[in-house]
Order: C-alpha cells, then sequence, then structure tokens
C-alpha cells in the first residue's frame, strides 16, 4: 500500500500553498496531493479572464509546469478521493487505491449550490466555477447568443462580464435589491450596476426567476417572480456555493456549515487538517469563525495548515472577507464589513466624480470595514488596520484622505510598521491601542 | 536580502527618489524623454508628507508577504536569488488583491497596462538603487540584511 507522511485532497490554493508551506519546514517528508480535477493547479478565478480572452491557458496556471515534481510531490491527477478512515489512517480512491497517511489535509473547496427552481432539469446549464466550465462557455458561445445570468454575486456578475466579452446579450436577475449585495454597500453595487447597464448587460434585482421552461434543443424561457419572461440561449447559475463537507462528514467530522478547525486549521480528529472554501476558520470582524470563500484567505488558511503539520505550532491570524473586483475598468476593493447590522457602527464616507467612492465603518475606535471604488491606491493600509483590530481614535478623520498613510501614525508605530515589515505589524497594532 | 530604509529625520521631502525611480524605470532612462515622450512609468515609491515631516516608502520586501499569498495568478512571488518581492506583468491580470491586502499601500496600478506593477523590484539592473543612489540627503539607505 502506498503510505505518504502528508496526504493533501484537493489542488486548489489551500492545497498547494499548503504544499508551499510543509515544504519548507520539512523537506523530506513524503507528500501525495489527489486532485479530482484532469489540470494541475490552476487559478480559478481566472476563469473569466480567459473567458473573455484577456489571458491565453498557459496563464491559467498558479504555479510553474514543474511545479510538482520540483517540489518532491506525487500529483494524484484527476484521482477523487471516495473515503477517509480516520482510525486507520488510510483514504481511498474511487479507484479503490487505498492509500495510508501520516497527517492528512482536506482541501476539498465548494461546490455550486443549484436551487430548486420548476423547471430546471428540463432546461440545459452551466455553472461558472470550473476550468471546464469555462471551456463550455467558450464553446457555446462562438457564435452571439442570449444569455441568462441567475444570480449577481462575484461569481454570476463576472460571469456576465465574460459573456458580454463574447458578444453575448446578457440579463443578470437577481433576487436580493442589488448586484453583488455581500461583497458590496448599496453605493457601489449601484456603481457596478450603472457601468454594466452603460455597456448594456440587463439587470434585474429584486425578484427571483420563478420557473423555466425548454424551448427546443438547447434554449429556453425563464419566467421572473414578476411575470416577465426572458428567453435565452445559454443558463448559467450562479445563485451561491456551498463548502464540500461530505468526506469530511462521513468521516465524523464536525461540519456545521464548513469544516469546523481550530487555530492551527486541525479538525475535532486528530492529524487531520482543513483549509481554504470548505473549512469554517476565525473571522477576525466577526469575532467568529465563518466560511469566507475567497482565493486569497483559501491560500492562508493552507499556509497556515501546511506550517502546522509539518510539526509548526502557528495560529493561523484570522482572516476578513475581502474582495478586489474590476467591472469595465471600475475597481472596487472591500475589506470587512462594509454593510453594518445596527446603528452602533459609524460609517464616514465620502464620493467623487467617475466612479470614485471610499467608505469606512467603524465600531467605537476601532475601524471594521472599508469599501474603495475608483482610485484604490493604498486601500492595503485599511485592510491592515481592519486585519490588526488597531485602534484608530487618533486618525479617524484622514482615514478617507488621499495622502493618508503612515504618515498619520504616532512616529513610534510608523517606525515599527515601516523598519520591521510585517513581522513588526502586530506589535505595531498593539502600540497603537496603547497609543491612542 | 537588500532593504532600503527611511530616515524621516533627515528626509528633506524633494521626491527626487520619486523621479529618479521614474526614470530608471523609463524605456530610454533618460529623464527628459521618461517624463515628456514616452509611456510615463509608474512610481514604485512614494514621499509621504505632513507639515515638515517626510519620507519615502516603498515595497518592504516582507518575509511573510501578504501580497504573495493573496495574489491570484500567481504573478507575485519570491525572486530566488535577490529575494525580492517581484510581480511578473505576464501573469498579473490585474485583480488588485495586493493592492487590498498591502500594509504599506506599496503596490500602484499601471490603469493602462492593468497590471500591478507599481512596486519596487529594487532596481535589479542597478548596484544600489536609483532612489537611494540620487536622494541628496542619505534619508533612504540600504541596508544588507
Amino acid at each position: 500500500m502506498t503510505a505518504y507522511d502528508y496526504a493533501i485532497v484537493g489542488n486548489s490554493a489551500a492545497a498547494v500553498n499548503a504544499c508551499d508551506a510543509l515544504r519548507a519546514r520539512d523537506p523530506r517528508g513524503t507528500v501525495g496531493l489527489f486532485g479530482e480535477e484532469k489540470y494541475r493547479c490552476y487559478s480559478r478565478p481566472l476563469i473569466s479572464y480567459l473567458v473573455a480572452g484577456e489571458i491565453n491557458t498557459q496563464g491559467m496556471y498558479y504555479r510553474p509546469s514543474g511545479y510538482y515534481r520540483s517540489m518532491g510531490i506525487d500529483f494524484h491527477k484527476g484521482v477523487r478521493v471516495e473515503d477517509i478512515d480516520p482510525k486507520r489512517k488510510i483514504l481511498v480512491t474511487a479507484q479503490g487505491e487505498r492509500v495510508k497517511w501520516r497527517k492528512l489535509l482536506l482541501a476539498t473547496g465548494f461546490t455550486p449550490f443549484i436551487p430548486p427552481i420548476e423547471g430546471l432539469d428540463e432546461v440545459h446549464y452551466l455553472t461558472f466555477v470550473s476550468w471546464d466550465d469555462a471551456k463550455r462557455m467558450l464553446r457555446l458561445t462562438s457564435k452571439p447568443v442570449s444569455a441568462l445570468v441567475v444570480g449577481a454575486g462575484l461569481i454570476g456578475m463576472k460571469a456576465a462580464e465574460a459573456l458580454h466579452a463574447r458578444g453575448a446579450a446578457v440579463t443578470v436577475v437577481e433576487k436580493m435589491e442589488r448586484v453583488l449585495p455581500m461583497a458590496l454597500d448599496a453605493k457601489a453595487s449601484a456603481l457596478v450596476a450603472e457601468r454594466c447597464g452603460a455597456k448594456g448587460i440587463q439587470v434585474v434585482t429584486g425578484e427571483g426567476v420563478s420557473r423555466l421552461e425548454p424551448k427546443g434543443a438547447a434554449k429556453g424561457l425563464a419566467v421572473l417572480e414578476g411575470g416577465a419572461e426572458i428567453a435565452f440561449d445559454l443558463l448559467v447559475m450562479a445563485v451561491g456555493v456551498r463548502p464540500r463537507t461530505e468526506l469530511a462528514e462521513k468521516a465524523g467530522i464536525p461540519c456545521a456549515a464548513g469544516i469546523e478547525v481550530d487555530e492551527y486549521q486541525r479538525t475535532a480528529l486528530e492529524d487531520i487538517y482543513a483549509a481554504g472554501d470548505a473549512a469554517r476558520a476565525m473571522d477576525v470582524v466577526m469575532g467568529e469563525p465563518a466560511v469566507n470563500a475567497l482565493w486569497p484567505v483559501a491560500a492562508l488558511q493552507g499556509k497556515y495548515a501546511g506550517m502546522n503539520m509539518a510539526g509548526g505550532e502557528i495560529p493561523y491570524p484570522g482572516c476578513n472577507s475581502m474582495n478586489a473586483v474590476e467591472f469595465f475598468g471600475l475597481p472596487v476593493l472591500s475589506a470587512g464589513m462594509v454593510n453594518p447590522p445596527d446603528s452602533s457602527y459609524q460609517i464616514i464616507s465620502r464620493q467623487g466624480e467617475d466612479g470614485e467612492y471610499r467608505k469606512v465603518v467603524l465600531k467605537g475606535d476601532v475601524l471594521v470595514g472599508m469599501l474603495m471604488a475608483g482610485k484604490i491606491e493604498r486601500a492595503g493600509i485599511l485592510t491592515s488596520l481592519i486585519q490588526e483590530r488597531a485602534n484608530v481614535r487618533r486618525v479617524k478623520n484622514f482615514l478617507l484622505d488621499e495622502g493618508f498613510g503612515h504618515i498619520n501614525f504616532p512616529r513610534s508605530v510608523r517606525r515599527g510598521r515601516i523598519e520591521e515589515g510585517v513581522a513588526g505589524l502586530k506589535e505595531a497594532a498593539t502600540k497603537a491601542v496603547r497609543g491612542g | 536580502m537588500m532593504r532600503i530604509v527611511p530616515k524621516e529625520e533627515v528626509c528633506i521631502g524633494c521626491r527626487l527618489c520619486e523621479i529618479h525611480c521614474i526614470v530608471q524605470h523609463s524605456k530610454s532612462k533618460d529623464i527628459v524623454k521618461a517624463f515628456k515622450r514616452e509611456k510615463r512609468p509608474v512610481k514604485r515609491v512614494e514621499v509621504e508628507e505632513q507639515g515638515h515631516v517626510s519620507f519615502a516608502l516603498q515595497c518592504r520586501h516582507c518575509d511573510e508577504a501578504p501580497c504573495i499569498t493573496a495574489c491570484l495568478s500567481g504573478a507575485m512571488h519570491r525572486d530566488d536569488a535577490s529575494g525580492a518581492v517581484i510581480n511578473d506583468p505576464e501573469r498579473c491580470v490585474g485583480c488588485w488583491t495586493c493592492i487590498l491586502v498591502c500594509p504599506f499601500g506599496a503596490v500602484r496600478r499601471d490603469e493602462v497596462e492593468r497590471k500591478a506593477v507599481g512596486k519596487c523590484d529594487l532596481c535589479p539592473d542597478l548596484e544600489i538603487p536609483a532612489c537611494v543612489a540620487n536622494c541628496p540627503n542619505e534619508a533612504l539607505i540600504l541596508v544588507e540584511e
């Protein structure tokens, strides 16, 4: 029976960053990585760039071609893991192969959520989360088509933009009142919707699809809750995603809306770790574990899982919900809480011309959220203050200034940040609390 | 590993570092052509100023660089030879995640090319980076670690 010191289930951001981190600590341990897709590691968020023709297939790869070999990783390409036996420390592949492991990482990612809409089984539809989805979309848009995208979250809006680039006539339907309802606030949503509208993308919000009907071999008709009918040649379902927890659940690992992990990315079962879009880890802004199915968050969790699997005891610092997107030349960045739940939060915002908009959300003297549209330079300074839970009382009124930066911090804090690099961040934040 | 450290006590806020950074990353490396005739490069160093206090800041080339971990495409990487954090413009798609996570605000957009190229590369063709070499008051110093 094949045996590995480290078995990795998954082949995306969390899995690969875990490999990098554990290799840095353990150059010799054997590593087996199981990826069910028939690709070496690629960047999932880039599928919209691929469909739009902004990058070629070579640009999809997250690591160079010799990556697995150079890292000493046995890459099991196109191999799905069906079962894990936590007691005997064995995994079983779909082909029936049994593999022993010493430590296991579950980086199983997410799966698209398909809502039960009447008639959905009778029409053809696409999801937009994988390279195969992108290939299908490219094939189906070789001639101009009418496309309907259901769901105006990040996946749906990026699908809409890509379809538009392929010459499709695009309509987006969103049940909630506005586009990107989770990532953005109402004003930023309006800015994005306006850009999309100006490019000819129809956006219908506040209304879901109540029924779908097939029309001939491939086409269909959607009937909205308000009664309007939209004919389509191509349907994309992008309502949301769910963490893939089946494997963990079957093994008896607690999964409440995501595989539960501690600060070392360990699951409840010994020597089994989890990271990425399937895992529920600490969100520093929410103050409790949450699933943030975002590439940078998955990569960071993977990194900490890898370090700890290889003998480290380094707690994951936590993350926040952060997004960087651009629609038709309008960049929008957000971090932390952009839609505060009640009036105990303070909001400071500023709106300029040409899509320029900035906003910060504070709870007392702590920055908990930020949003920048149009001009986004130096947004990361705010993100780091959110991440570090720093006291910003002294700089509150300057946070949205274009010149805001380290110059606004007390000199000792500034020194700590600049001279010690990121290693000095935590300390600097503590100083800021004391200084404030 | 080389690092550039600002000394705010002696910085006079002249912004010559910004100018020489732009020249060094221009096509011709000629100051007049760089500013007047060619596509002007994005500056990779920024002078922060308030009253009499000023200092120049560029990428810290962090040991645990958040931009590398967060990069969607794998374009942001560490150069094995120099230890510098470098963005590969061929692989950069301009998603701006690096700008979202850089605690120093040290990455800028090239809005024409839609790439995150505006970050310090430690001037690989020079022995001493242009901003350090051209600072008139030694307010930027090079530290070898």
